[in-house]
């Protein structure tokens, strides 16, 4: 199945609209081969895997982006989130065909086989457009080199967040008196505060997406200061610690204090309809909650993940642009690539505030504009507490580890394994992916 | 690649040949001008067939990388690597599942409309386009008009069986593609409704040219219609059956389109099948060689599928 | 309904004496295969009408979770509109056509050419030639995918109509029946044509190919609607969206089309159109065509 991070539901008119604004623009796009034919003007190509919410800011950013530089077209296009996009990103580049850049998830660059598919990127070109190493986070830029070359420039820190509802959470009597969420410590506490929610929602105390297990269980499981490490020949995870993560899943789902079965689309559907007090999801769907606020009123703030295990650490990854491996490069389309992704760094503050992602780009995080954005500040910690994947070649957002355990965590959330077997599972799974040969190394 | 899964093996015999019994005489002496006809299609022939089938033979035997990193010889690794990888078995299986699933409904619905229209003619023109027409729809259009069906949450289906049946609870509505249980079954419906108008037509042919007589005289002898079908229909239809059971095999092993776009092989690999393993090893896990092995050994399972075909046609030929 | 009008085509020659005595006893029974006929022809095209109704419908009364209407409450061409303006699709239908039209003249050129050289003449290799492309006849093409998009991306053709079309057109098939057709040409015609000084070209073009009008009709209609539907091929050697066909974009390109359904419907409808438009076009030679497969 897709796994997209945000797929259909029920619509509002302010998602159509975004949406619309965001079919206009492909539109520009999409001409393809008869655009380019037709223009004068350097055309840059873009891919990207934002077909979440997510995607209408951007949408809207590259609007704005046109305006500015009339004499650039660019042209994007958006693939099905995961595993199709990152194929795409991959044979394209194999026959020099992919596009100018592409937004790639950071802790993929491995998996991306930097060195024959990816086009490394010059400093002195970045500062040209006007960025320096110095603006972004060091975490985060120094995972963008492979040996001594940058392969990407970082977008922003995305993670799994939890949303509440103020007018269930406030029945409930889960809220504070200035209406943040009630902190709490301990599985067992927050247990408590999803069955007080789950008797004033009669079905749910959270959503969750149940197709996306990797995301609690990573979460949960680096909490407990779990660590997953790969070798060539085998890995060393901590299989109590795996276990308990597990178990937390299993048993929310067994009490029906989150679904058993949900999917992208349902998860936030159920938010929205109030069937769920709380959502666990990613920062991304803020606009679409926002949306379905405007149109038929959802009281929502965020905060960051509960404490399970002595800390509040979510899964997370970051954003990135890479240029895709070119058989040669025409000067001009390099220049105005470049240049599109500095622009879209020096306007990200957009993609903050629109889309719930925070910005790599310091001179926007560091600016009073944004540390006063709410409910941005609210949740603003999750850069600290963010968990990168684990690295090995087929780990990362989308990525194959990720995409195997979440497939036998849905089994789980569905109680059809129980957690015992479901950790054997996870590791035969695993086990099949080391055997592996490195193809990338 | 003009031959996918639902695209007819044949197109010929819009016309017969004006004599078929005329043995062909050529010119006699041996020239080389003939080659010039046959050189073009064989150039191609060569270049798009014979060499790729040579090169995936020789890439088996590498751990060459979609990446472009150099490639090296190593030996049968790949080999025994397929033969103990239980994933590849998984997916023939699940292929062999869907084939078995598939071809009966193929057959017998598409008997059944064949017999209807058959008999029902003043309709023929409006009932063989609504049976066929699905068959010409690209497969993308197919899945993505089903999918929309089997959406659990206010799709068609499901909401046909709580409103209007009323067997199924609007609280557990079924999960059509992402349940293990039903997803194969969901590809299945699908398919069935996209390819049966193709056997729909063959079988419908085959009865148009079953003589009337025979019917007229077994009539006489005071055969009901349930008779004449057993007695004679079937038994006249046996060769159609035949063929239409072999394309459906040939079809079915190649089958891949409608599950990477409605499943993605999934849930949990239930409906991972053999092309989209190799391509998952291929292009998602860059793995040349390895893929290389595997398509192999669907190659030569089709090519066994492929010998009795041709010698079902051959029999006949001669 | 003006189609009950249409004569059934493939009626043999005593139809009409068949069907006057079916009249004669009209009877509950044949009530009974109309009507159920008439009743399962609707249900296959169920999905097709609602397609259609869903794509004609405002994105808010087509999402889910809406009362199920067959009659839009509100007609609207939403759908069609933000399609249009995307303009993708547009792009799309402009490849397959092209493709497809590559596809087509070319098999129909070199098989054609093929079959003729095969058919009416000997020359050194002939057999094994012509035995090499027969076994090409059990090569399933879909087995050939990985080192086939490495010759392609090598020669450098990816995300190229050439590098789309040239792998489609290698059809031992048609050459196959195409020469056995040509068997059955009388020579009679061809050497008349010849004694008036005409080139092979020309007996092949001005006397073989117009005897052979409906089967090179057949090829010719076959091979433009599998290439039109072909999903795999384009899907790995068009990377770009500006180069995929029609079912490869409808089905990888995600940029709303998940999100909004009565769009999602209208791409359906007029991805659909084109090859229902030809279906339409070509009944006669598609039915006939595939009832030649079995009756050959």
């Amino acid at each position: 199945m897709r796994n997209n991070p945000s797929p259909p539901g029920s619509l509002s008119r302010r998602t159509l609209l975004a949406g619309g604004a965001a079919a206009a623009g492909l539109g520009l796009s999409g001409c393809g081969s008869l655009a380019t034919t037709l223009t004068d003007k350097t055309v840059v190509r873009q891919w990207n895997l934002l077909a979440g919410a997510d995607g209408a800011v951007m949408t809207q950013m590259h609007e704005e982006f046109s305006a500015d530089r009339p004499d650039v077209e660019l042209q994007a296009t958006t693939f099905g989130w995961g595993t199709p996009f990152y194929t795409r990103v991959v044979m394209g580049a194999t026959s020099g065909n992919a596009a100018d850049i592409a937004t790639i998830h950071v802790a993929r660059i491995p998996s991306l086989s930097p060195d024959t598919l990816l086009d490394p990127i010059g400093l002195d070109e970045i500062e040209e457009a006007g960025l320096s190493p110095d603006d972004f986070p060091a975490g985060v830029w120094e995972k963008c080199f492979v040996g001594e070359d940058l392969y990407a420039i970082p977008i922003d820190t995305h993670a799994l967040v939890n949303y509440y509802n103020r007018t269930v959470c406030d029945q409930a009597g889960v809220l504070n008196a200035d209406g943040t969420l009630l902190e709490t410590q301990g599985v067992e506490e927050y247990f408590d505060l999803l069955r007080a929610v789950k008797d004033v929602t009669g079905e749910y105390g959270t959503s969750l997406d149940t197709w996306a297990g990797w995301r609690q269980f990573w979460a949960w499981y680096r909490q407990q200061d779990g660590e997953w490490i790969f070798h060539d020949d085998g890995y060393e995870l901590d299989d109590e610690k795996a276990l308990t993560a597990i178990e937390v899943i299993y048993r929310m789902a067994e009490e029906g204090l989150c679904p058993q079965v949900s999917d992208g689309a349902q998860t936030a559907a159920n938010f929205e309809n109030g069937v769920g007090g709380l959502v666990q999801v990613g920062n991304w769907e803020i606009v679409r909650f926002r949306a379905f606020d405007e149109a038929q009123g959802l009281d929502f703030s965020i905060t960051e993940m509960p404490d399970f295990f002595g800390n509040r650490r979510t899964q997370g990854d970051s954003h990135a642009y890479i240029l895709p491996h070119h058989n040669s490069w025409d000067p001009d389309v390099r220049r105005a690539t470049i240049d599109y992704a500095a622009w879209m760094l020096q306007h990200s503050f957009e993609w903050g505030a629109g889309g719930g992602h925070t910005p790599a780009y310091l001179p926007v995080t560091e600016s009073e504009e944004y540390q006063s954005l709410e409910p941005n500040a609210e949740y603003s910690g999750v850069v600290e507490n963010v968990q990168f994947d684990p690295e090995a070649w087929f780990s990362g957002s989308g990525g194959r580890l990720f995409t195997e355990v979440s497939e036998v965590l849905r089994l789980v959330y569905s109680q059809e394994l129980t957690p015992e077997p479901a950790l054997d599972l996870m590791k035969e799974r695993v086990d099949e992916l080391v055997a592996l040969p490195n193809p990338v190394d | 690649m003009t031959t996918e899964t639902k695209t007819p093996r044949a197109g010929d015999a819009a016309g017969r040949p004006p004599s078929t019994t005329a043995p062909p005489t050529r010119e006699k002496p041996k020239s080389w001008t003939g080659l010039w006809f046959v050189l073009p299609f064989t150039a191609m022939y060569v270049l798009f067939l014979v060499w790729p089938t040579i090169l995936g033979l020789y890439y088996s035997f590498t751990d060459r990388s979609l990446t472009g990193r150099p490639t090296s010889w190593i030996g049968l690794d790949n080999w025994t690597e397929v033969f103990g990888d239980e994933r590849a078995w998984d997916a023939l299986w699940n292929t062999a599942v869907f084939t078995v699933y598939s071809a009966v409904p193929l057959v017998v619905i598409a008997l059944v409309l064949a017999l209807l229209v058959n008999r029902a003619r003043k309709m023929g023109w409006f009932l063989r386009m609504a049976f066929f027409a699905p068959f010409i729809l690209p497969v993308s259009v197919v899945t993505m008009i089903w999918i929309w069906m089997y959406q659990p949450d206010g799709g068609l289906i499901n909401d046909f069986l709580q409103n209007t049946l009323g067997v199924q609870d609007s609280a557990e509505p079924t999960l059509w593609l992402s349940d293990e249980g039903t997803a194969m079954w969901s590809v299945v419906i699908t398919t069935v409704w996209w390819t049966v108008g193709f056997n729909f037509l063959l079988y419908l042919a085959a009865l148009q040219t079953i003589p009337k007589d025979v019917y007229e005289s077994s009539s006489m002898d005071g055969a009901n219609w349930w008779q004449q079908l057993w007695g004679i229909t079937l038994p006249l239809l046996k060769r159609t059956t035949a063929l239409v059971i072999v394309l459906q095999l040939i079809a079915s092993l190649r089958i891949f389109d409608q599950m990477y776009l409605m499943t993605g092989g999934g849930p949990n690999r239930a409906t991972e099948v053999a092309i989209h393993y190799i391509y998952i090893s291929g292009f998602e896990g860059y793995r040349i060689g390895y893929a290389s092995a595997l398509s192999y050994v669907l190659f030569v399972l089709i090519m066994i599928v492929s010998i009795v075909q041709f010698r079902l046609f051959a029999r006949k030929e001669g | 309904m003006t189609t009950m009008q249409e004569r059934p085509r493939t009626a043999d020659s005593d139809g009409g004496r068949t069907i006057k005595r079916n009249r004669r006893r009209i009877t509950a029974g044949s009530a009974i295969v109309y009507a159920s006929a008439f009743v399962l022809a609707l249900v296959w095209l169920i999905p097709l009408l609602w397609a259609l109704s869903t794509s004609l419908k405002t994105e808010t009364d087509a999402s889910l979770g809406q009362e199920i209407r067959w009659i839009p409450p509100e007609w609207s061409l939403e759908g069609y509109r933000t399609l249009f303006e995307r303009g993708d699709h547009l792009v799309w239908m402009v490849n397959s056509t092209v493709v497809s039209t590559i596809v087509t003249i070319l098999t129909l050129v070199l098989c054609v050419l093929a079959a003729y050289g095969f058919s009416r003449f000997d020359f050194p290799g002939r057999k094994f030639i012509f035995a090499a492309i027969i076994a090409g006849l059990m090569v399933p093409p879909q087995a050939l995918i990985i080192p086939l998009f490495d010759i392609v991306t090598t020669l450098n053709l990816g995300d190229t109509y050439w590098g789309l079309a040239l792998p489609q057109v290698v059809a031992p098939v048609m050459v196959f029946i195409l020469k056995r057709f040509f068997d059955g040409v009388p020579r009679d015609y061809e050497e008349a044509a010849k004694l008036d000084g005409a080139g092979h070209l020309r007996v092949l073009w001005s006397v073989i190919v117009p005897l052979s009008g409906p089967i090179v009709a057949a090829v010719g209609i076959f091979t433009f609607i599998g290439s039109w539907n072909n999903f795999l091929w384009p899907l790995l050697i068009a990377t770009d969206p500006s180069m995929m066909t029609l079912p490869v974009g409808l089905g990888v390109v995600a940029g709303g089309y998940g999100l909004f359904y009565a769009q999602n419907m209208a791409a359906a409808v007029l991805g659909a159109l084109p090859l229902l438009i030809v279906f339409m076009l070509f009944q006669k030679q598609i039915v006939k065509g595939v009832a030649g497969v079995g009756l050959k």
